[in-house]
């Protein structure tokens, strides 16, 4: 199955958000890291991932996260996560992502911190 | 608490990591762990099976080998690979890999998190050089008492 069907993208006054569905595991962490590329190639300089409708993240997502964000911020943009489930924050406090991405309780919250 | 004793093998590609994961997760909440316990054996799970498809495994067809036991309150499981020939070796966890990539980690690298997390999660963590060349990963998860609580 090509998990990319489940990660939308919208725009909201000029900051692209992506919304993921699905379980970012191992298999599904290659399609997100896909997708960042792809607005990265587009020159896309504002993104918001919503995590809300996630239930699992490994480290693998976690890693492609943080490495768009630093190369968005190297352009003058940012990637922003918001709406983790509790396991979710668990996971980017232990691997200590938390102090790299700006997390933010929920999507309008990380759409007005640009 | 039942005795669990369940081997499995999947083809080495990360495809076959979701069924596993979602497998064990049911399997561990069956067995009374609670739901961050639960979340936290399918995450250590994820982590070492996609090393050892990413990192330790020649080919798709070889497979990973998993064994899932519980006794004495604990569920252990072991991951099997048979080795990726990496730099003309077969075992991809030297004892200098391994020091290279703890010694190495940090939040900003995109990387090098899995083993970190699997050792901090798990109650013991194993890792050794196999018969076949690969790399055994063993975990073990305690379940605190037949109540534990499951929110």
């Amino acid at each position: 199955m090509d998990s990319t069907k489940l990660m939308k993208l919208r725009e909201e006054s000029g900051i692209k958000i992506l919304e993921i569905k699905t379980d970012l595991s191992s298999y599904a962490a290659s399609d997100l890291r896909k997708v960042l590329e792809e607005l990265l190639a587009e020159k896309v300089e504002k993104v918001v991932v919503n995590l809300s409708q996630v239930s699992h993240i490994n480290s693998t997502a976690v890693g492609a996260l943080v490495g768009v964000a630093k190369r968005l911020r190297q352009n003058g943009g940012d990637l922003k996560i918001c709406a983790l489930a509790d396991n979710l924050t668990r996971t980017f406090n232990l691997i200590g992502a938390s102090s790299v991405v700006e997390i933010y309780e929920s999507e309008n919250s990380a759409l007005a911190a640009f | 608490m039942e005795n669990v004793d369940i081997k499995l093998k999947i083809p080495s590609a990360v495809f076959y990591i979701d069924p596993v994961r979602a497998f064990i997760g049911n399997l561990a909440k069956n067995l009374g762990f609670s739901r961050k316990r639960v979340a936290d054996i399918q995450l250590v799970i994820d982590e070492i099976c996609s090393n050892a498809v990413h990192h330790g495994s020649i080919d798709a067809n070889v497979g990973v080998k998993l064994q899932i036991t519980n006794k004495a309150h604990t569920l252990e499981i072991l991951v099997c690979d048979t080795g990726s020939q990496h730099k003309g070796q077969n075992n991809w966890l030297t004892h200098e890999r391994l020091s290279e990539i703890e010694a190495n980690r940090s939040p900003s690298n995109e990387g090098g998190h899995g083993i970190f997390i699997a050792k901090s999660l798990s109650d013991t963590y194993e890792m050794q050089i196999n018969a076949a060349g690969g790399t055994d990963v063993r975990v073990g998860f305690q379940l605190l008492n037949n109540t534990e609580n499951r929110h």
